[in-house]
């Protein structure tokens, strides 16, 4: 091998692969499942996959000032069973968390127990077998399974922020801790939309991560409506216990429902128009929590739960069959963290 | 039960990284809080407020303080602005700082 990149990185022999694997439990750094033995050919294959040098500096988390190179990355990436190919994305996923507006310190610090959601958009999600469809939140997905928790790992060994003795205070966490990674379900979006990415200014055939403070998401089963309006109403009902001063809230819409907007020729903005409109009451009716829900249409001088139109991120997600979609609050609901939206550099 | 050595030996990897930390040292101690002004800066959690004014309370009861000056930093998840920190520390003499969710 040429060219080998010059790793810096502290290393310890192990006498096997099991022993490896019981020695990074030992030492606090797995996540509670097994890793893969980081080994510095392993490593050195995954930054160069990704034409990265050990130094490069990927992100500065902006409270901590915590350094992020690529080599401890790439470490991690490995550790969560990335291939090589996967770095890319990891790499933008790590810029993107590190965006000042994104605010990483505070979501994985923070008793609310926020998850990072990576969603990706672009042609690398086919070219990497980025699951978007058939239980696209599920297991079973490599790319999904271990980009997502090549980030987890990165949060918890390089930044420090983990459950048993760092910083993450958590009162209940969610699973999505763990990995939570799924690419926008692109061939499902009606006619008239344009992808995430696009929405967010990128061009349609660059691809990106973009990363949400995602908390618990609602699920909801809507079999019955066959309008813009009717699904909306069931969106609506789990928005209204949010409460007021929604920023940012995701609208995870499966095929099915997508394919009704698509029909009645709903764009995107519409959507965000028209709950921005309707989820409102007095403002005397409104409480912090708890709130019950029921839809008043919005009389005059009635104040909306979200703070704008934009405050609603539609994305396309899951398989082509049900009727099931979500909602994904975002931590502090979006008034203290901001979706951020990385291109993915390509290899070329 | 640690599994038994199934090959041949073999280097990996330390996925941590040590950052290193700022640190300004703590403040002087003062002899005492008689006539002191004390600051209460609240970091925006609910609790925060009736946590520093019992503390407070305690204090002005053992000793002859100046007076309270109350802030909010506004945002629990972040760090004060340096602007805000230097216009506090105009104000006071010695800070109480409390998170009370």
């Amino acid at each position: 091998m040429t060219n080998v990149p010059r790793l810096t990185s502290n290393s310890i022999e192990v006498p096997g692969a099991l022993q490896a694997i019981e020695t990074y439990f030992e030492k606090g750094w797995s996540d509670g499942l097994p890793v893969v033995p980081p080994t510095p050919e392993a490593v050195s294959a995954t930054l160069e996959a990704a034409n990265l040098s050990p130094d490069a500096i990927l992100g500065i988390e902006p409270v901590k000032g915590a350094v992020i190179t690529a080599e401890k990355a790439a470490i991690n990436a490995v550790m969560a069973g990335c291939k090589p190919e996967y770095m890319r994305v990891v790499a933008a996923a790590v810029d993107a968390i590190t965006a000042p507006e994104f605010n990483l310190h505070g979501i994985t610090v923070s008793t609310m127990g926020a998850a990072i959601l990576l969603v990706i958009n672009g042609p690398i999600a086919k070219e990497l077998e980025i699951n978007s469809g058939v239980s696209a939140f599920g297991p079973g997905h490599r790319a999904n399974a271990t980009i997502g928790r090549a980030i987890r790992l990165i949060v918890m060994n390089v930044l420090g922020t983990r459950s048993d003795e760092g910083l993450d205070k958590a009162t209940l966490g969610h699973p999505g801790k763990y990995s939570w990674c799924i690419a926008e379900n692109e061939r499902g979006l009606p006619d008239n939309w344009e992808p995430m990415h696009v929405t967010r200014g990128l061009g349609e055939s660059e691809s990106s991560v973009t990363v949400f403070s995602g908390l618990s998401g609602a699920q909801f089963g809507d079999h019955a409506s066959n309008t813009p309006e009717g699904i909306l109403y069931s969106f609506a009902e789990r928005i209204y216990p949010l409460g007021l001063g929604v920023h940012e809230v995701i609208l995870v819409i499966c095929p099915e429902h997508a394919a009704h907007f698509d029909e009645a020729g709903w764009t995107k903005q519409q959507i965000g128009q028209y709950l921005f409109d309707t989820i409102r009451k007095p403002e005397s009716e409104w409480v912090p929590n708890g709130l019950p829900s029921g839809i008043k249409n919005g009389g005059e001088g009635d104040v909306s739960s979200l703070q704008s139109p934009e405050s609603v991120i539609p994305i396309v997600v899951g398989g082509d069959g049900g009727a099931w979609s979500a909602v994904i609050p975002t931590w502090s609901l979006g008034s203290r963290s901001k979706a951020v939206t990385r291109k993915i550099k390509s290899n070329g | 039960m640690a599994p038994e050595n199934n090959g041949t030996s073999f280097r990996v990897l330390d996925p941590t990284a040590t950052q290193s930390i700022a640190t300004d040292g703590m403040a002087e101690r003062p002899e005492s809080l008689a006539g002191m002004r004390v600051g209460l800066l609240r970091n925006d959690k609910l609790n925060s407020e009736p946590l520093l004014d019992a503390i407070y309370d305690v204090l002005a009861e053992r000793f002859d303080l100046s007076s309270a000056y109350r802030v909010n930093k506004g945002d629990a998840s972040r760090p004060a602005e340096p602007e805000f920190l230097s216009d506090f520390s105009n104000e006071v003499d010695v800070a109480l700082l409390a998170n009370g969710d």
